[in-house]
């Protein structure tokens, strides 16, 4: 596991604080998105389908500190739309940076460069670029629908890693992800040098141009035990190693939706990052009003069945780390051998 | 009725059968701009975002088109909504996408790709 030791006990300390504060649900990740334009059209995103008028819009940097405070997870997320294309990007980090918040910049760094070149971000072990790569070029390209971006992001890395900055990858694999490629995607991330990676399987969004790629949980669960099964000691992975098991169909883990809350313009968006069923005007709104029994595979709920996304279960398996003698011992072995 | 693919230009007429808030939800699933017909003989332009038609007075919200404001109008102040503006999920099918791969593959040949 790659995520920084400080990093990991101010989410140990936060996740133990809950449970003695006997919190039935608390959320981990904020999922903040200040936009929703971006500058690629990836075929399998969902999220930039609005009218022009919308992808104009800007949350004021009050606004987002207000969500921040309001929900109070310790790590911030900042996708969209492009994060980079935000306006008030460097207000927005400097500020989330001061309330010591673990943020990640969820980017296509496209921009990235450029922006470390005009000094726009100063280098925080609170602060880390995620960078979206889905393969290696032939792969990630065709993903982002534009040839020459995973070289544009792939210089973004080495730029970013050598002054100094935290850099990790995040990717989502559909079904048409061939294994090998995938471990040797890996091998090229750790070459440029990044912290550590991310990975989970696509959501069918509805709105989403491709609705033929996205993984069933037999699919996922084989696909990504070929991936990460024999898994090279040099491949670190910025999640929970117990979600990664999850993925392979060694955990079964429930949804937790409100782990990774989002929200935007339009609110706090209800039930979860993927579903879009409403919004509610207030994080406790969100929390206490959301019928949370009517989501997960448990329930039924069809939009359910076939997700494995980490937005729902990461936050599970961070629980199962901390809720029980045996999450704790499955998840020192695999940080101590490496081994999923 | 339409399919949401082909939602714009729709013009609902409410009845037994299609209430206004069957056109609420078809609203909200909408991603183009709508025009709101109130009650009072107005009309309002813009995307519809958000319903709660379990509120104890349901409602709905938009970001209106040309002020960018988000206005709040209950249910009971709506005559009926028009699918006015574009929508920006429509031609986009999987459909749509692999032609555009397609032709971006082979522009990317052509460059020596």
């Amino acid at each position: 596991m790659s995520v920084p030791a400080a990093q990991a006990w101010t989410v140990a300390t936060y996740v133990l604080k809950q449970r003695l504060l006997r919190r039935k649900r608390y959320p981990l990740v904020l999922m903040l998105e200040p936009l929703l334009r971006c500058n690629l059209a990836c075929a399998g995103c969902g999220k930039i389908q609005y009218p022009a008028h919308i992808l104009k819009r800007n949350l004021p940097v009050a606004d987002c500190l207000a969500a921040v405070e309001e929900c109070g997870a310790p790590i911030v997320s900042i996708p969209g739309g492009e994060p980079l294309l935000y306006p008030h990007i460097e207000e927005l980090v400097h500020e989330l940076v001061a309330l010591h918040k673990y943020v990640y910049v969820c980017t296509n760094a496209i921009l990235l460069k450029e922006k470390l070149e005009a000094g726009v971000f100063a280098p925080s072990r609170y602060l880390s670029f995620s960078v979206h790569m889905d393969g290696l070029e032939p792969e990630h390209d065709e993903a982002v629908c534009r040839d020459g971006v995973y070289e544009q992001a792939a210089e973004g890395i080495r730029y970013a890693v050598a002054q100094g900055f935290r850099v990790t990858t995040n990717t989502t694999l559909f079904d048409n992800a061939e294994p090998l490629r995938v471990r040797e995607f890996f091998d090229a991330m750790m070459d440029l040098g990044v912290e550590g990676m991310t990975i989970s399987p696509g959501y069918g969004y509805q709105k989403a141009p491709d609705q033929e790629h996205f993984l069933g949980r037999a699919r996922t669960t084989k696909l990504f035990a070929g991936v990460l099964g024999a898994k090279k000691r040099r491949w670190r992975f910025n999640q929970s190693p117990l979600f990664l098991q999850f993925l392979m169909g060694k955990q079964d883990y429930e949804c937790t939706p409100w782990g990774n809350p989002l929200y935007n313009m339009f609110g706090w968006q209800r039930p979860c990052y993927l579903l879009q069923e409403g919004y509610a005007s207030t994080f406790r709104q969100l929390m206490d009003e959301t019928p949370w029994e009517e989501y997960g595979r448990a329930s039924g709920n069809v939009h359910c069945q076939d997700c494995m996304v980490h937005s729902g279960h990461e936050p599970t398996a961070v629980n199962a780390t901390f809720g029980s003698l045996k999450g704790l011992r499955d998840t020192a072995v695999a940080t101590l051998t490496g081994r999923l | 009725m339409a399919d949401d693919a082909s939602l714009h230009g729709w013009e609902p007429t409410l009845g037994a059968e299609l209430t206004l808030a069957d056109v609420v939800e078809h609203a909200f699933g909408y991603r183009g701009d709508v025009t709101v017909d109130r009650m009072d003989g107005t009309r309002v332009v813009g995307y519809l975002y958000n319903r709660d038609a379990s509120a104890r007075k349901p409602f709905v919200q938009l970001f209106e088109t040309k002020s960018g404001a988000s206005l709040t109008l209950l249910y009971t102040a709506i005559a009926n909504i028009r699918f006015t503006g574009r929508d920006a999920a429509a031609g986009q099918s999987y459909e749509a996408w692999k032609r555009s791969r397609e032709e971006w593959a082979g522009s990317a040949k052509s460059r020596g790709g």
